[in-house]
């Protein structure tokens, strides 16, 4: 009787601790929920974010976006601007997009190329491009973007290295007070403070396959292990079907 | 005989100007970049008129009896040891703008002096000052020449300047006493020109050879003899230059003088009584200048368009940042982060030397600044400033840290040519909506990323003219398991007509390239061109990647 009391006594304690912890991280810590969001406009991630993420991906924050082999740098990129194009769309309509890229990135992946960006719901007029710097001085610019309020999002690439987790943790609180988002699309990964980490691959017949790795304060339930697989042309559908080039010549089974 | 014409007006025209002409007797000489021994006799030559001859010399080479415009020939008879290297005038006369841009630390309106006809080829080095209200900041006149006249002795690493200068009230008084005047440094007293410019030869009076040589047969030795004539009689024999160039120098005529480098409306210096080398004290003095100068726009209602900041060491040597700005500006705090974001990122650091002792900041191009009309919207969240003016200072800072060529806005051009659909303008230039390609690019077609230049790869085609099956890029082989295409693009028909040979010589520019998009097996997609068609087009094609799909 006595064993049973005090056991019930200790639950009811360490409940008490766990609820007064939970409010002091919560305190410090802003919540999902505080900000405006986006949706992705696929689906199958969309659902999940709205049942997980509080109704979508949150504009105040550090997102990142992982390559899952170094030839996955382009999808990776890829998602990036999608991703950025949708902030952009939430954002007024003056304000500019800026994506920066590491001197590697841009050796290894190009730039971004004028006429397609329509194509990816971009505007060349709303993009401002920053064409091969070092990791620090994108870090740093990407830092001054999030203090400017025409800036609707900052999208930093970098093929090679990744920013430690201080670089990390000090973008991705400057990201949340500021309420505006950052994307890094990065080729390798470390210990990160990232809000969000998404992990892309390419998939064949134009497709990615998403992994949504890391949503923080997402903890009780995590997203699914298995990502999505994702085809642009469930979006473009119209678009692809008004264009003649689409349909393959070849196609050989693999 | 006419009625005798009313006496010119002897009293100067234009009083209280005061003007420094600096003459630099051996400039070409003795900034050569040659090394040679300073004590010994030293001359430039140059062809001039099928003969090598002397154009410039030293102090030393005066003295041995060398003069310009002599042959080598006769010099080597003369002197058979006389250290000679080649003349390079236009190098000396970029010394001498070097030397007019140090000088402004006396005076921002420093002009260039009046070029003389001489029938040698040879030139006069000399600079015009106008310390008109300057010379009391360097405690008087004579203290502003002597300090000026020590600091060039020991202007280019050790090796002394020859100067020779004179105050005056008038550019041709000034002019002439530096050249003729018995001592090297001349002062006139306030409205004395005439009295000391009499005495001097005619030559004084920046006449052409031609006028010297027919003062000499008239007998006229100095200018005052010169003056006794009647003006009329004067301008009847001599033409009306050198009557105009005797009033002048008397300072019954008026003569505006051309500046070097235009001085700037809006400025601010300071000078330190001892050099500063460290950058955190230097950040402090230019935040003070920043703040005055910001002062001064505010007050004019304008913004600085582009700022200038020049370090003068106390070796002379100076040191000039640029800083373009997006949007005209008069924030002292914006300029200073601009600046600091600068000096911590000079190449190799600042090299204070031993110590900067003056600053100057200016305002090289201004703009009125237009405040936009704040926007209310009840519905939207609340700006702090308007869209434009953050945007710019965020332009600028990027600018200032990573350079103009870094921070760029994509501009469409109508072009088929993939690689020349688009450029990139500098953030700090005028936004163009550039043309409109939609109507001749399909965007989906395109890659969202083009690589910097195409890159040749190893293809295996089915059929030669088909698409390839397989291809290596950067050491991996691709299977491909799709392709779409080919999208055939023909060079535009005007290229290599207008203008330049250069790009019509750059072969793959010339030839028709069929463009595929192709996926591996790994689902990457890639655009990838064959250049050149098989046996329509001469030389053998061959396959580029061009650009990622993501």
């Amino acid at each position: 009787m006595q064993r049973a009391l005090n056991s019930q006594v200790k639950k009811a304690n360490r409940q008490h601790k766990l609820n007064r912890l939970q409010t002091l991280v919560a305190r410090h810590e802003p919540v999902l929920q505080a900000g405006a969001s986006i949706t992705t406009g696929f689906a199958d991630i969309d659902a999940y974010l709205s049942a997980h993420a509080g109704g979508g991906l949150p504009c105040g924050g550090l997102h990142e976006v992982a390559a899952e082999t170094s030839a996955d740098m382009a999808a990776a990129l890829g998602f990036a601007h999608r991703l950025g194009a949708r902030f952009l769309h939430h954002a007024a309509e003056d304000d500019v997009l800026l994506y920066g890229q590491t001197h590697a990135a841009c050796r290894d992946g190009g730039q971004p190329y004028g006429p397609a960006l329509v194509a990816h719901g971009l505007s060349p007029q709303r993009l401002v491009y920053l064409d091969g710097v070092t990791l620090p001085d994108l870090l740093w610019a990407g830092e001054q973007a999030l203090s400017c309020a025409s800036v609707a999002c900052s999208l930093l690439a970098s093929s090679d290295s990744a920013p430690d987790f201080t670089h990390s943790r000090r973008l991705s609180l400057a990201a949340r007070n500021a309420e505006r988002p950052l994307i890094l699309a990065l080729g390798s990964t470390g210990a990160s403070a990232a809000t969000t980490r998404w992990r892309i691959a390419s998939l064949p017949h134009n497709g990615w396959h998403v992994t949504l790795e890391k949503l923080r304060l997402a903890y009780d339930t995590p997203p699914p292990t298995g990502g999505w697989a994702v085809y642009s042309h469930h979006i473009d559908a119209q678009a692809q079907q008004q264009n003649p080039h689409i349909m393959p010549l070849m196609r050989r089974a693999v | 005989m006419s009625a005798p014409l009313p006496p010119k007006p002897q009293e100067p025209l234009l009083t209280g100007r005061r003007i420094i002409a600096l003459w630099f007797p051996h400039w070409a000489a003795e900034t050569s970049r040659a090394d040679y021994d300073v004590a010994e006799p030293f001359a430039l030559i140059d062809m001039h008129k099928n003969a090598q001859r002397l154009v410039a010399l030293n102090g030393a080479a005066g003295k041995a009896g060398l003069y310009p415009a002599m042959t080598l020939p006769d010099a080597r008879a003369l002197l058979p040891d006389v250290q000679t290297a080649m003349a390079d005038p236009q190098d000396a006369a970029a010394r001498l703008q070097k030397c007019a841009y140090w000088l402004q630390r006396y005076t921002p309106w420093i002009g260039e002096d009046t070029p003389l006809e001489t029938s040698d080829g040879l030139t006069d080095y000399g600079l015009l000052l106008d310390i008109s209200g300057c010379a009391h900041l360097f405690g008087g006149e004579r203290a502003l020449l002597e300090d000026m006249a020590a600091r060039l002795a020991t202007y280019r690493d050790g090796r002394s300047i020859t100067l020779r200068a004179a105050i005056a009230g008038s550019i041709g008084a000034a002019w002439g006493l530096a050249r003729f005047a018995p001592s090297d440094l001349t002062i006139v007293p306030e409205g004395q020109d005439a009295e000391a410019v009499l005495p001097l030869p005619p030559a004084a009076l920046r006449l052409s050879p031609p006028h010297i040589d027919l003062c000499q047969r008239l007998g006229l030795d100095t200018v005052a003899e010169l003056a006794r004539f009647p003006r009329a009689d004067l301008t009847r024999r001599f033409g009306p230059t050198p009557v105009l160039r005797l009033e002048q120098a008397l300072g019954q005529a008026g003569e505006s003088l051309n500046p070097y480098l235009p001085p700037p409306q809006f400025q601010a210096h300071k000078n330190l009584p001892q050099g500063v080398t460290q950058i955190e004290a230097l950040a402090v003095l230019i935040g003070e200048l920043c703040a005055a100068l910001a002062a001064q726009l505010q007050q004019a209602g304008q913004g600085a368009q582009r700022l200038d900041l020049a370090l003068t060491r106390s070796d002379n040597a100076v040191m000039a940042l640029s800083l373009p700005l997006a949007h005209p500006s008069a924030d002292a705090a914006h300029m200073l982060r601009l600046f600091e974001e600068r000096l911590t990122r000079l190449s190799g650091g600042l090299d204070a030397g031993f110590g900067i002792e003056q600053l100057r900041l200016a305002a090289a191009r201004t703009a009125e600044i237009v405040t936009p009309q704040e926007h209310i919207s009840l519905s939207g969240r609340l700006r702090k400033a308007a869209p434009m003016a953050a945007l710019g200072g965020l332009y600028d800072r990027l600018v200032s840290r990573l350079g103009a060529n870094v921070v760029v806005r994509p501009v469409p051009h109508a072009s088929y040519i993939p690689e020349r659909a688009v450029r990139f303008a500098s953030v700090l230039e005028a936004q163009q909506s550039g043309d409109d390609v939609s109507s001749i690019i399909d965007p989906a077609t395109r890659p969202l990323f083009m690589l910097c230049a195409p890159e040749p790869i190893e293809v295996i085609a089915e059929i030669p003219e088909g698409a390839p099956y397989r291809f290596r890029w950067r050491r991996v082989l691709h299977e491909v398991t799709a392709a779409y295409g080919p999208e055939r693009i023909a060079p535009e028909w005007w290229d290599g007509l207008v203008g330049d040979r250069q790009s019509a010589s750059i072969g793959h520019n010339r030839r028709t390239r069929d463009y595929y998009r192709v996926e591996d097996t790994q689902g990457h997609r890639f655009w990838l061109y064959r250049d050149g068609l098989y046996e329509r087009e001469k030389g053998q094609p061959r396959w580029f990647m061009h650009g990622v799909f993501p």
